[in-house]
């Protein structure tokens, strides 16, 4: 009975590993779209990747295709899908931040399946391209540099009275740590202290927040995916506090971030998948494209919160808003 | 398909030098020891260190495997000397190495992909034909298993190997052959977890870049590779791979451990392609995992129970 059963599981693993890779050859374009973490801003990427897309003619459903696999902010899922996605032999992978673009172009190396990425901080740093901008493969993609400037001066004009920033950070996103570096060169100009607070996990990020809103005037938010995923909580305690949070998305503002200069997640990935088409198209390959950065920055506010904290948003930057919020949306 | 065997049977070896460590401390030891992922990024960690210092990719390997033993003998100490339990000894050094894999590496993503590394410099670019390419990284890995697995097996005949056994079954006898057991376990957890740093050295020159999150779930991968494969190809009279041997070379053929355990080490990540490519999320890996325990436990466990029936 038992050898029986070995025997049927074998046989059953030699099967389906058999059937993976047959390519169902009818003509649709696959795509496999890998995103390193669940959370709006990466989920507006993917979307308005798709709608670039479908703007350039590939509509899902139609002549499209796509894989959708989320990594769940795990290094070693990634991986796993990014080899996934070469098996089945797609022929595009559209990679969602650093370290998913980082497993998508390990794996795909030695085959000739082009890699787009999209919300990378530092494509340099991250060795995907090189110094002078120009692929360091078949691969290329857009990059969301974070708008340091335009954000300090937009809370010096909301605050003129603050002295201290706090910025919460993961440890274990590259993005964010360069960020922070960037931050802290530039605020001594708009006459501010960044205090930082890194943590290594979401659990962390409670305690850390009531020891970070102790210190500070006002708190803001990087591009880091830990700490957005776990935006509510601080939000709820610093509001208790009265101590203002300012976001760095669209989406940060709409749950209850008083403002942010922010770069529209869905546009970035709409030009990703402006870049994706053309290369699908074959007008160019990925080989030959360098990386495009996104700095059409916009000012969201919220109204809402601005009353609760007592604060008046200028009336210049509300009138140049892409977009004004009045209430506080339920995550 | 030839691309998924070869995927699996990649990640398979790498992480079934992550199994040998594993057994060693799991099966041989009695010791369940979580510090292995910390120790797996460690190798990592200071591969990324060392590669973009200009260190020969073969000497990082080296010297990963000696920073294992480091932080292998480390555990010990906190369990032996400080009388820490075994399976928290193994926890405080997986969080201080969390910290400390940061420190050494910088920041927590390094990427390497322009750096030569063990699978990609000139010198295997001019000795390798285009045919053999995409076996490369197939067969150096095999080589490295093979070079470690026969070590291993060498180092297990020794009387240091025969205390290193004993510690695990019952290590009143260890003390009674006038040997001091809580060294003998310190220099278990020095070579087990130098056998995890190569891994994680190997992980991170074949993945080309450096990536804090990649330890997460190390040891449940090596429990699992190692369970499936002592219980499915070790000296277990009842799977009758010995039987076709006995067959063909008419006398019985058994895997020795850690051959089995490198089977099991490529079984699994078999069966975790198997579920992507059937559709599950990556997301759901995990409960694969735990599923697929749970079934080649109760596979074993079934057989134990019929035996003391039949007493």
């Amino acid at each position: 009975m038992k050898k029986l059963l070995a025997i049927v599981l074998v046989l059953a693993l030699a099967m389906s590993l058999m059937s993976g890779c047959s390519k169902k050859d009818d003509g649709k374009i696959t795509i496999g779209i890998g995103q390193f973490a669940e959370h709006p801003s990466l989920d507006n990427c993917r979307e308005g990747f798709l709608a670039g897309l479908a703007e350039a003619g590939y509509k899902e459903g139609d002549n499209l295709e796509v894989l959708y696999e989320n990594a769940q902010a795990d290094g070693g899922t990634a991986t796993q899908i990014a080899n996934n996605f070469v098996a089945k032999k797609v022929d595009m992978i559209c990679a969602i931040a650093t370290p998913m673009a980082q497993s998508a172009f390990g794996a795909a190396k030695d085959t000739d399946i082009p890699v787009i990425y999209t919300a990378i901080t530092d494509p340099v740093a991250a060795e995907l391209a090189k110094d002078d901008k120009t692929p360091n493969g078949n691969v290329t993609g857009t990059s969301d540099k974070l708008p340091v400037e335009s954000q300090l001066e937009m809370i010096r004009k909301i605050l003129p009275n603050a002295k201290t920033i706090g910025i919460m950070y993961s440890t274990s996103e590259v993005n964010s740590v360069s960020a922070i570096e960037e931050y802290k060169a530039a605020a001594a100009d708009y006459g501010f202290e960044i205090v930082e607070s890194g943590i290594a996990t979401a659990a962390d990020i409670p305690l850390a927040a009531d020891n970070l809103l102790e210190k500070v005037d006002c708190i803001n938010n990087l591009t880091d995916n830990t700490v957005v995923s776990s935006l509510p909580i601080i939000l709820e305690k610093a509001a208790a506090k009265n101590i203002p949070v300012f976001g760095s998305e669209v989406e940060q503002v709409k749950i209850g971030c008083l403002a942010a200069v922010g770069l529209d997640y869905y546009d970035l990935g709409k030009q990703t998948g402006a870049m994706a088409a053309q290369v699908l198209k074959g007008e160019k390959k990925a080989s030959e494209m360098n990386f495009q950065i996104i700095d059409q920055a916009a000012f969201y506010g919220n109204s809402a919160v601005a009353k609760n904290l007592g604060i008046t948003l200028p009336d210049d930057l509300v009138s140049s808003a892409k977009e004004m919020f009045d209430t506080i949306a339920e995550q | 398909m030839l691309t998924i065997l070869l995927g699996v049977l990649e990640e398979g070896l790498v992480y079934a030098i992550m199994a040998l460590g594993v057994y060693i401390t799991y099966k041989i030891l009695d010791f369940p020891d979580l510090s292995v992922d910390g120790t797996f990024p460690l190798g990592g960690a200071v591969t990324v260190v060392l590669i973009i210092a200009g260190v020969n990719p073969i000497l990082t390997l080296f010297i990963s495997f000696f920073v294992g033993a480091f932080a292998g003998i480390l555990t010990g100490l906190i369990h032996v000397k400080l009388k820490v339990r075994d399976l928290l000894s193994g926890i405080i050094m997986m969080t201080a190495l969390y910290s400390l894999n940061l420190r050494i590496a910088g920041k927590a993503n390094v990427p390497i992909f322009t750096k030569d590394t063990i699978f990609e410099n000139a010198f295997l670019d001019n000795l390798v034909p285009e045919a053999l390419k995409p076996y490369l990284v197939s067969i150096i890995l095999l080589i490295i298993v093979i070079i470690m697995k026969v070590l291993l097996d060498q180092y297990l005949k020794t009387k240091s190997g025969y205390l290193l056994r004993a510690v695990g079954d019952n290590d009143t006898l260890v003390t009674s052959l006038a040997k001091d057991k809580g060294i003998v376990k310190i220099v278990g957890l020095a070579i087990a977890n130098a056998f995890v740093a190569l891994a994680g050295s190997i992980y991170t020159q074949k993945s080309g870049f450096f990536e804090i999150s990649t330890g997460t779930g190390t040891i449940v991968i090596g429990l699992a590779s190692v369970i499936i494969g002592t219980n499915l190809f070790a000296k277990r009279p009842y799977f009758k791979v010995g039987k076709i041997f006995k067959n063909i070379f008419k006398k019985n053929y058994y895997f020795k451990a850690t051959t089995a355990v490198i089977f099991g080490s490529i079984l699994y990540k078999a069966c975790v392609a198997l579920a992507i490519a059937a559709g599950m999320a990556a997301s759901d890996l995990k409960l694969i995992t735990a599923v697929l325990f749970l079934i080649i436990l109760i596979i074993s466990n079934d057989r134990k129970r019929r035996v003391k029936a039949n007493d």
